[in-house]
This record gives structure tokens, C-alpha cells and sequence, in this order.
């Protein structure tokens, strides 16, 4: 399988903080990829570096073959990488459904076109119900679910996911690794941060950890759970008991 | 659904058959000028709105795209004896072309510095007319020479003709206003409106965007300005570029309900008419009254409405709904 995305040398720093350092991995077309580590490893800005929010200081990021450092965002979208953010950032004064045929609207610029693909994508998400509900009466969890609908219609290739899954029970974290396995089954290339150990197991067969910038490993969830700087930096001794890790 | 489409249609025909006859019907011309002026309004109001409402991009500066619109018809005119109906076109590309530069300058700041920096350029810009004489009658500004009856110049006699001019533009801007809020750009607007980075994430380009639409509400508002200069056969850059033309765009927009497309008509309507009568019943002899007033209304739609009227109906409608909607549930 080809690289969907490749990660050379990143740095990045916010005056004295090194926020991202010299952190490089590829995530393989149609791979799912968990990039795991305490609070303010870097990961959300990792995926702002990517995603064009952010400049990085040094380091490349070449999504399906191509340079993308310097695009501006919705440049890096139109390419087809999708993100969603860790803080929901719904359009609350729009329907589910306007919030979503705006994704859908990069694609297609024909309203009925654009509304058609915002509705499986809503589908898709299990959102159908509130199409018609404005963005800002949303559950925290529906306005989550509302986000990955929105990047959804994008029709990205790579998306990005920036800890959809904070929050949820038990159930409804079934639910989000079943969504996301099912976007995997479809054929796209995921990144996914997540706090749950349990969840990320049951989603990907590949771990990048990051430590104040760093990453620290990297392998399958069963090496990089038996890895003891992971271990020391991260996971703990009782992970499996303390699943949004206590250490930061 | 049907039905509320069937009843949008005939409320709307009524309301148009109405506008269209009201000057037959009216025959105080004290009368036809309110109406007039809050035809205008409702016209600025709305082209203010396609940017300051959709996009919540708040400028204070439209008096520069009128002021810049009465000004090119002016001297196409006055210089060139050309018609104020090309020159109210011509105007609408002056201010079109000149929001290229402004927007370049204001729209790298957010939130009130962008405000600021609107409210700038109008002021820089009936600074260069007041100091620059030769270009343009400096600070007495000039009249409109008087031909009569001269409809291909956009001069009549009698008041209701204007009236139906007015009219026109603000159908148009209506119909473009409806227009815009069903096709992409519209959802774009809104989107950097509400979150411009969330927006960007989902592939809108909102510089880009926002040029747009702010290309198309200056271009509106410069017909506005050359209306406006032939109705009164008068201009200075005091008049054209005056601070209470921004002030009203965003005031009768914020009043109605920003981002909707009557909002700017009914919240011309409800100040216009309070300061109308205001004015007859109290005379002029009380300045700053009607500026109070605004004031007054202003505070209170944004501390108990600041959606708006246009937001509180289609509160009140969707709670109405939803009512008869759970009804047979309770059954
Ligand atoms: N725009 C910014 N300006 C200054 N510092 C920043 C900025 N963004 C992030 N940081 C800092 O960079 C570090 C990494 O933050 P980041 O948000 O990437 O962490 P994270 O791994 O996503 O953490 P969390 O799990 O809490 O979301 C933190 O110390 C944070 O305070
Ligand atoms: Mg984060």
C-alpha cells in the first residue's frame, strides 16, 4: 500500500514551549493511525500543523505525494484531508442539516446535490433524526457526531480526529468505534487521538505515543502498551483502570 | 408544507400589489417622502446585511460605497453630461472596485477592530472630497442642475416616480438576497460568520468569501448613494459620506434581525416610522431626539431580542409548531 501521509522532522514552538519536536511518521493508505500521549504532548497541534493552522518551523508533511506545508486550510481540505476539533466547533445557528451540506458544498455547488450527500452523511453518523435541529441545541455528543458528518460530506481521503470519543459512555463509545471502523471498511485513511486505551485498540493496529513533543514509540497497540517509557510517560501501571490517563 | 408555501405567495402578492399602488393613493408628498426614505433604507439595510448580517462581518463604513456611488454619478453628470442611470451603474463598480482595497486593509483585523477600521475609510474618504476642491466642489458640494420633467436623467416632477426607483432597487437586492441565501455562497457567509476556522476545516476559502460579498454589498450600496443625490439634487461629501447612513445600514438590520431577509425592511419600518412621527409630533425643535430613540431601540433588541424581530417570529412560529405538532402524541 502506498503513504497517504508522511511526516518529516516537525517542529513546532510557542515562544520557550517546543510544542512538537522533530516528531516524523507515516500513516499508510487505509490505515487507521492512533496518536496517543498525556495532555499537551502536542497532539492537537500536530494536527494543526498538518491540517495548515498552524506553520510549522521545520519539517514537511506530504499528504498522497504532495507537499502540503504552506497550504492554507481549506486548501489542505479541498485536497481531500479532513479534521474535526477536539473542541466541537458546530455552526450553531444552522440546522444539522445546513451545518453538513456546507461541508458537502466542496464537492458540488448544486444545492439539491450538496443536501443529498449531507444527508447520507448525517445518515452515516446517526444524526438523521435532528436534521432539522439547530447546531447549537445539540448534545455535547451529537455535536460531536455533528462534526464528523460535516467532514464527512468534504469527502476527504485522510480524516483526522481530534478525540471524538471524550465523553461518551460506554455505549455510545461502541457505537463511535463501530463508526469508525466503518469509515475504515470504506476505505479511508484515519488518524485518530484518543485518551480511551480500550478504544484504541479496538480501532487501530498502529500507535504513535508523543511526550511534551516527542514521540516516544511507536508500533502495535500490543508493543507500545508493553513499552515501559510508554508505561512511565503515559499508561501507568493500572492503565486498563484509569482509562483517560492520569499523568501529565 | 404546501400550505405555508400557498400563503407565503399571496401574502406576497398582496404586499406587492399594495407597494404598487400606494403612491396612487397617497397624495401627501410628506407622506410619499417617508415611504421613500424607507424604501432606501430598507435597501441599504439589506445590501449592509448580505455582508454585516450573513457574514457577521460588522462594518460602520457603507457610507463610503454611497458616498462614493452619489459622487461618480455626480461627475459623470455634471462633467460629462452622462445619464445618473449609467452613472448609478458606473458608481456600483467604483465602489466595488474600491472594497477591494478596503477589504484588503479591514479584514485583517476581527471583531471590533475590523469595525474600526470600516468606520476609517469612510471618514478618510469624505476627508479627500472635503480637501480636494478642484476634483469634486470640496466642502459646499454642488446641486444637481434642475432639468424638470427629465426621466432619462432620473428626474421627475412629482415624488412617485422616485418612489417606484427605490422600490425597484429593493426588490432587486431582496431577490438577490434570496438568492444568495439559497446557493453556496450563503452557506459560506454564514459559516464564516459563525466559526471562521470551521469553516476553513471544511474547505471554504473564507478570505475569498468574504471579498465576495462584500464586492456585491457596496455595489448595492453605491445605487443607493446615486438615488439618493438625484432625489435631493444635492451633494457635499457631509451628506454622501455622512456616519448616519453606516449607523443606519447596521441599525435597521440589527433591529429586524441580522441574517434574514426581511429583517432590514421591518426594522426600517418600525424606526423610521417612530422617528417620523416623533418628528411631527415633537417638530424639529428637539435635536438629537430621534437619535435617543435609536438608542433606546437599539438596547433593547439586543438585551431581550438579539435575534432580532425576524428572530423572535420564527421563535415563536417554530414554538407554535412544534406545539400542534405534539399534539396527537398527547392524544
Ligand atoms: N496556540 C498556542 N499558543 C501557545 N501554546 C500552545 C498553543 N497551542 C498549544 N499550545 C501548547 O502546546 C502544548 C501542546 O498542546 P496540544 O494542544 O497540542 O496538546 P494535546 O496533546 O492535544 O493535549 P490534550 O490531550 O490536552 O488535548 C501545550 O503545552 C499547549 O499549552
Ligand atoms: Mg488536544
Amino acid at each position: 500500500m502506498a503513504d497517504a501521509l508522511v511526516i518529516k522532522n516537525l517542529n513546532k514552538r510557542f515562544g520557550g514551549l517546543h510544542a512538537v519536536q522533530d516528531v516524523s511518521f507515516t500513516v499508510r493508505e487505509n490505515e487507521t493511525l492512533a496518536l496517543i500521549g498525556p495532555n499537551g504532548a502536542g497532539k492537537t497541534t500536530a494536527f494543526n500543523l498538518i491540517t495548515g493552522f498552524y506553520r510549522p518551523d521545520t519539517g514537511s508533511v506530504s499528504a498522497f505525494g504532495r507537499e502540503i506545508v504552506g497550504l492554507r486550510p481549506h486548501d489542505v481540505c479541498a485536497f481531500g484531508l479532513a479534521r474535526t476539533f477536539q473542541v466541537a466547533k458546530p455552526f450553531g445557528g444552522m440546522t444539522v442539516l445546513a451545518n453538513v451540506m456546507t461541508g458537502a458544498f466542496l464537492r458540488d455547488r448544486r444545492p439539491d446535490a450538496a443536501r443529498e450527500k449531507a444527508r447520507e452523511a448525517i445518515d452515516f453518523v446517526g444524526l438523521s433524526a435532528r436534521e432539522n435541529a439547530a447546531a447549537r441545541d445539540l448534545t455535547s455528543i451529537d455535536q460531536r457526531r455533528l462534526e464528523m458528518a460535516r467532514a464527512l460530506a468534504t469527502q476527504p481521503r485522510l480524516l483526522l480526529l481530534d478525540e471524538v470519543m471524550a465523553g461518551l459512555n460506554p455505549a455510545e463509545i461502541d457505537q463511535a468505534v463501530a463508526l469508525v471502523g466503518k469509515l475504515s471498511s470504506r476505505g479511508l485513511t484515519i488518524v485518530i487521538v484518543e485518551h480511551l486505551m480500550r478504544a484504541i485498540m479496538a480501532v487501530a493496529k498502529h500507535i504513535i505515543v508523543l511526550d511534551h513533543g516527542q514521540k516516544i514509540a511507536e508500533g502495535s497497540p500490543k508493543d507500545v502498551v508493553e513499552n515501559p517509557e510508554v508505561i512511565r510517560a503515559y499508561l501507568g501501571s493500572g492503565y486498563v483502570h484509569a482509562p483517560a490517563g492520569g499523568t501529565s | 408544507m404546501p400550505n405555508v408555501g400557498g400563503w407565503r405567495f399571496v401574502v406576497l402578492g398582496v404586499v406587492i400589489a399594495v407597494m404598487l399602488v400606494l403612491p396612487l393613493v397617497v397624495k401627501s408628498s410628506f407622506a410619499v417622502d417617508i415611504l421613500i426614505r424607507v424604501l432606501l433604507f430598507s435597501f441599504i439595510g439589506s445590501a449592509w446585511n448580505l455582508m454585516g448580517g450573513y457574514a457577521k462581518q460588522l462594518s460602520l463604513g457603507h457610507a463610503a460605497f454611497f458616498g462614493l456611488g452619489a459622487y461618480t454619478s455626480t461627475l459623470l453628470q455634471i462633467d460629462f453630461g452622462i445619464s445618473p442611470w449609467i452613472g448609478m451603474v458606473a458608481g456600483g463598480f467604483v465602489a466595488l472596485l474600491a472594497s477591494l482595497p478596503i477589504g484588503w486593509l479591514c479584514f485583517r483585523l476581527r471583531g471590533p477592530y475590523f469595525t474600526i477600521a470600516t468606520i476609517a475609510t469612510a471618514q478618510v474618504l469624505m476627508l479627500i472630497f472635503l480637501k480636494f476642491r478642484d476634483f469634486a466642489w470640496g466642502a459646499e458640494g454642488t446641486t444637481i442642475p434642475n432639468l424638470g420633467h427629465a426621466p432619462l436623467m432620473m428626474q421627475f416632477e412629482t415624488k412617485a416616480p422616485y418612489y417606484y426607483i427605490v422600490l425597484g432597487l429593493l426588490t432587486i437586492a431582496l431577490l438577490i438576497t434570496a438568492r444568495i441565501e439559497r446557493s453556496r455562497i450563503g452557506y459560506y457567509c454564514v459559516a464564516i460568520g459563525e466559526d471562521e476556522d470551521a469553516a476553513e476545516a471544511i474547505g471554504v476559502d473564507a478570505p475569498s468569501v468574504k471579498r465576495q460579498i462584500y464586492m456585491i454589498s457596496a455595489f448595492l450600496t453605491a445605487l443607493a448613494g446615486t438615488f439618493y443625490t438625484q432625489y435631493i439634487y444635492f451633494i457635499d461629501p457631509q451628506t454622501a459620506f455622512n456616519f448616519n447612513i453606516s449607523i443606519e445600514a447596521a441599525l435597521v438590520s440589527i433591529v429586524g434581525g441580522v441574517g434574514t431577509l426581511w429583517g432590514p425592511v421591518i426594522g426600517t419600518v418600525l424606526l423610521e416610522t417612530t422617528s417620523a412621527l416623533l418628528q411631527s409630533w415633537l417638530g424639529n425643535s428637539i435635536g438629537g431626539v430621534q437619535l435617543t430613540v435609536y438608542a433606546v431601540i437599539l438596547m433593547a433588541v439586543i438585551l431581550w431580542r438579539p435575534t432580532g424581530i425576524m428572530g423572535y417570529l420564527a421563535e415563536v412560529y417554530a414554538r407554535r409548531r412544534s406545539k400542534s405538532l405534539s399534539l396527537p402524541a398527547k392524544a
